[in-house]
C-alpha cells in the first residue's frame, strides 16, 4: 500500500476498502494491484468536466460506500443454467462476484488453456504491469486494484475453436450494503486462431458495482467474434473496459447489447497495430425509466491498410440517458485506412437525453474516414405507411422501434442471443403508449 | 362504394382541393389524370387518411360510413388500400413478416384466427409468382434498397395479399419499365372483380392501355374539370393537358 496517498473522502473510502481486501490475505495479484492503486491515486475520480467523463456523472458512484463481496457467495446451478445460451452448456466460464468459479464452469475438452492470471508468463506480466501503470481511466485502475485472480484464456496458433464459448458474470448483489467487484480476463489468441465468445452480465439482486477489465491480444491472422449482453438489474453500476490489440490481419468483431442500469459505461480502447487488421464495433442499447448507458471509444490506427467500423444505436425512452464519445486516431503511418463511425439515436420521449461526440483525428493523408450522428424520433412517413396497411399506431411504432434495433441485432451470429434480444430487450418498450 | 362530395382540402394553409365530387361504385375503375400540382396525390393522401392533410369542407362516405372520422388503420381494415407513389423504405422490418402482420390484422378484425405461417408463405409465394417477383423479396426488408420498379411491384403484392375493396394506386406506373408495367397491370387486372373498385391516379395514358378504366377524370387546380370514358385519356395523350386546362 503506497503511503503517499492524500485524498478526498471518496478516494479514501476505496483505499480503506482495499485495506480490508488485504486483511483477507495477500491477493494473488498483489504487485499488479499495488501498481493500479498508485495509478488510481494519481488519476483520482473525475470532476464534472473531465474529458473522459464529460457526459457521465460518477459523483454518486464515487460517493457510495462499497463493501467487498462475500467470499462464499452461493449461486445455484439452476440460476446459472437459466443464463447459459443453448449450445454453450459445455463451454462456459462463470464468474461470481468477480471471481472465477471453477465449479460452475464447464470447459472440459476445450482446445484452449485456461489458467489463473497469477500464472502469467513474464511477458504477459510485464504487459499487465505496464498497462496498469499507464492506465488512463480511473475506474479501470480501480478495477485492477481490486481484481481477484482473473483468468487467462489462451488459444494456440492455428487453433480454431468452432464451439461458442460463453462467459457468464453473475453479481449476487446486496441492496442494503452495496458491494464492488472486479472480474479480470486476458484473452491471448495465437496466430490464425479463432474463437467465438458471448459474454452475459446478470445480477441476482441489486446493490452491486461490477467493474470489469479485459484485454484481447490477437496475434497475426487471429479472429474473434465477440458478443456482450449487459442484462444487469437496474439498481447496479456496470463499468467495463475492453482493450484490444490487433496484429497483422487480425480481426475483432464485437457487438454489445445493453439494457442499461442506473449507470453503465463501456470503455473500448483498440489498437490496430499491424497492416490488414480489422475491427467491427457495434452497440445497441434500449433504455427506459432512468437507465443509462455511456460508450467511450478510442481507436488507434497505427498501421496501414487497416479497417475499423463502428455502429452504435440507442433507443432512449422515459428519462433515460445515453452518450457516445468516440475518437478514431489515424497515425501518420496508417495510410489507406478505412474507418467509419456512425451513431443513431431514436428518442421516444420528451424527457430522454443523449449526448454524442464523434471525433476523427487524422494525421495520414491517404485515408477514407467517415463519422456521423443522427438523433431523431419515429419517422412519420414510415409510421403512416404501416398504418395504411392496417397496423395500429401502437403496433406500427413498436415495429419501427424494433426495426431500428434490428440492423445491429442482426449482426450477432448467435441465433439464441438474437432471439433473446429481439424479445426481452425490446419488450420493455412495448408498454409505451403510441 | 365511395362517395366524395364537394371535398375541399388544405395543406399548410394552402387550399389544394377546391370542391371535388366523385362517386365510385363496386366493379368500376376510375382514372384520375391531371398535370403536376393539380391535386391528384393530395386526393389519394386524403383518402388514405394522412394526418398532414386538412379537410376544410365536404364529405367522404365509404360504404355509407364517414371516412373522415376513420384513422388510417381503420380505413385499411375496412378495405381501402393506398398504393403509394413513393413507397417508404423501412429497414429492419422483414417484408414477408410485415405482410403477414398486415394480413393478420385484417383477419383479427374480422374475428378470424391468425393465419398459420406456412399457409401464409404459400399464399405469398403464389402472389409473388403472379407478379414475377423472386423469392428473395421475402427475406429482404420492406422496400429497403428496392429499385423504383421493385417498390411498385411490392405495393401491388401488398394489394394482392390484402385484397382491398377499394384500391387507390397513386402513380403506380411511374418508375416502371415496359415489362414491369405489363406485369403490374396484369397483377392488378387479376385482382379485379365486380365487388371491388379501383382509382388509378396517373399522368400518362400508357397505364390505361393495360388497365382499362370505365371513367376518366381530369383534375386541374383542385377541381375535376372534365370527365369521360377511356376516349378522354387518348384525347389527352394526343392533345396534352392544355387542351383541357385552357378551356377551364
Amino acid at each position: 500500500m503506497p503511503n503517499t496517498l492524500v485524498k478526498s473522502s471518496a478516494e479514501s473510502a476505496f483505499l480503506d476498502l482495499h485495506k480490508k481486501l488485504l486483511e483477507r490475505g495477500r491477493p494473488a495479484l498483489a504487485e499488479l494491484q499495488e501498481i493500479a492503486l498508485r495509478r488510481f491515486d494519481s488519476l483520482r475520480f473525475p470532476h464534472s468536466k473531465h474529458e473522459m467523463y464529460t457526459y457521465v456523472n460518477t459523483k454518486e458512484l464515487a460517493a457510495t460506500s462499497f463493501g467487498l463481496p462475500d467470499d462464499a457467495a452461493n449461486v445455484s446451478e439452476d440460476f446459472v443454467s437459466r443464463h447459459i445460451y443453448p449450445g454453450c452448456e459445455h463451454q462456459c466460464l462463470v464468474f461470481v462476484d468477480g471471481t472465477f468459479d471453477r465449479g460452475l464452469s464447464r470447459f472440459e475438452g476445450m482446445r484452449a488453456d485456461i489458467a489463473p492470471l497469477s500464472e502469467a508468463d513474464r511477458e504477459l506480466k510485464n504487459y499487465l504491469s505496464e498497462t496498469a501503470a499507464n492506465e488512463n481511466d480511473v475506474f479501470a485502475s480501480l478495477s485492477t486494484a481490486f481484481c481477484g485472480d482473473g483468468i487467462i484464456f489462451k488459444v494456440d496458433d492455428n487453433t480454431q475453436i468452432s464451439d461458442t464459448l460463453q462467459v457468464l458474470f453473475v453479481s449476487t448483489g446486496r441492496a442494503a450494503a452495496p458491494v464492488m467487484h472486479a472480474p479480470r480476463l486476458v484473452w491471448q489468441l495465437g496466430k490464425l486462431s479463432e474463437v467465438k465468445v458471448i459474454e452475459k452480465f446478470v445480477g441476482r439482486d441489486g446493490g452491486y458495482f461490477i467493474n470489469s477489465v479485459q484485454d484481447w491480444l490477437l496475434a497475426e491472422g487471429a479472429g474473434v467474434s465477440f458478443t456482450q449482453v449487459q442484462a444487469d438489474v437496474f439498481d447496479s453500476w456496470h463499468f467495463s473496459k475492453t482493450r484490444v490489440h490487433l496484429n497483422r490481419d487480425a480481426k475483432f468483431y464485437s457487438t454489445n447489447a445493453s439494457s442499461g442500469t442506473q449507470l453503465a459505461r463501456h470503455h473500448y480502447e483498440v489498437w490496430l497495430k499491424e497492416k490488414g487488421s480489422e475491427l467491427k464495433l457495434n452497440g445497441i442499447s434500449v433504455l427506459d425509466g432512468k437507465e443509462q448507458v455511456h460508450n467511450f471509444v478510442r481507436i488507434h490506427h497505427a498501421a496501414p491498410q487497416c479497417v475499423s467500423r463502428q455502429h452504435f444505436k440507442n433507443i432512449v425512452n422515459g428519462a433515460a440517458r445515453s452518450s457516445f464519445d468516440g475518437t478514431v486516431i489515424v497515425n501518420r503511418e496508417a495510410q489507406l485506412t478505412t474507418s467509419d463511425q456512425l451513431v443513431n439515436n431514436l428518442m421516444l420521449s420528451d424527457n430522454c437525453h443523449t449526448n454524442n461526440k464523434p471525433n476523427l483525428m487524422i494525421l495520414a493523408d491517404d485515408v477514407k474516414c467517415t463519422h456521423g450522428v443522427t438523433v431523431g424520433q419515429i419517422d412519420e412517413d414510415q409510421w403512416f405507411y404501416l398504418q395504411t396497411r392496417g397496423l395500429s399506431a401502437k403496433a406500427a411504432k413498436e415495429l419501427l422501434t424494433r426495426s431500428f434495433a434490428q440492423s445491429i441485432i442482426q449482426t450477432i451470429e448467435f441465433p439464441a442471443v438474437v432471439e433473446e434480444l429481439s424479445g426481452s430487450l425490446l419488450q420493455k418498450l412495448e408498454a409505451t403508449d403510441a | 362504394m365511395l362517395e366524395i362530395k364537394n371535398l375541399h382540402a388544405r395543406v399548410d394553409g394552402n387550399e389544394i382541393l377546391e370542391g371535388i365530387s366523385l362517386t365510385v361504385k363496386a366493379g368500376e375503375i376510375h382514372a384520375v389524370m391531371g398535370p403536376n400540382g393539380s391535386g391528384k396525390s393530395t386526393l389519394a393522401k386524403i383518402l388514405s387518411g394522412h394526418p398532414s392533410y386538412e379537410v376544410a369542407d365536404g364529405q367522404i362516405l365509404f360504404e355509407k360510413n364517414n371516412l373522415l372520422e376513420m384513422d388510417a388503420e381503420e380505413r385499411s381494415l375496412s378495405g381501402i388500400f393506398m398504393g403509394f407513389q413513393y413507397p417508404v423504405e423501412v429497414p429492419g422490418v422483414n417484408n414477408a413478416e410485415f405482410l403477414r402482420m398486415a394480413f393478420n390484422a385484417r383477419r383479427v378484425r374480422d374475428g378470424e384466427e391468425e393465419i398459420d405461417p406456412l399457409d401464409f408463405d404459400e399464399l405469398l409465394s403464389e402472389k409473388m409468382k403472379m407478379l414475377k417477383m423472386e423469392n428473395k423479396y421475402k427475406e429482404r426488408n420492406l422496400n429497403d434498397g428496392f429499385s423504383g420498379g421493385e417498390k411498385k411491384k411490392n405495393e401491388i403484392l401488398q394489394m394482392a395479399i390484402l385484397k382491398p375493396k377499394l384500391a387507390i394506386l397513386d402513380e403506380t406506373d411511374s418508375g416502371l419499365d415496359i415489362d414491369a408495367l405489363r406485369t403490374v397491370a396484369e397483377g392488378v387486372n387479376s385482382l379485379r372483380n365486380e365487388k371491388n373498385a379501383l382509382i388509378l391516379i396517373t399522368h400518362y395514358q400508357r397505364l390505361l392501355d393495360y388497365i382499362k378504366p370505365d371513367f376518366v377524370h381530369v383534375l386541374h387546380k383542385g377541381k375535376i374539370v372534365k370527365s369521360g370514358d377511356k376516349a378522354l385519356a387518348i384525347e389527352l395523350e394526343s392533345q396534352g393537358y392544355d387542351w383541357v386546362t385552357t378551356e377551364n
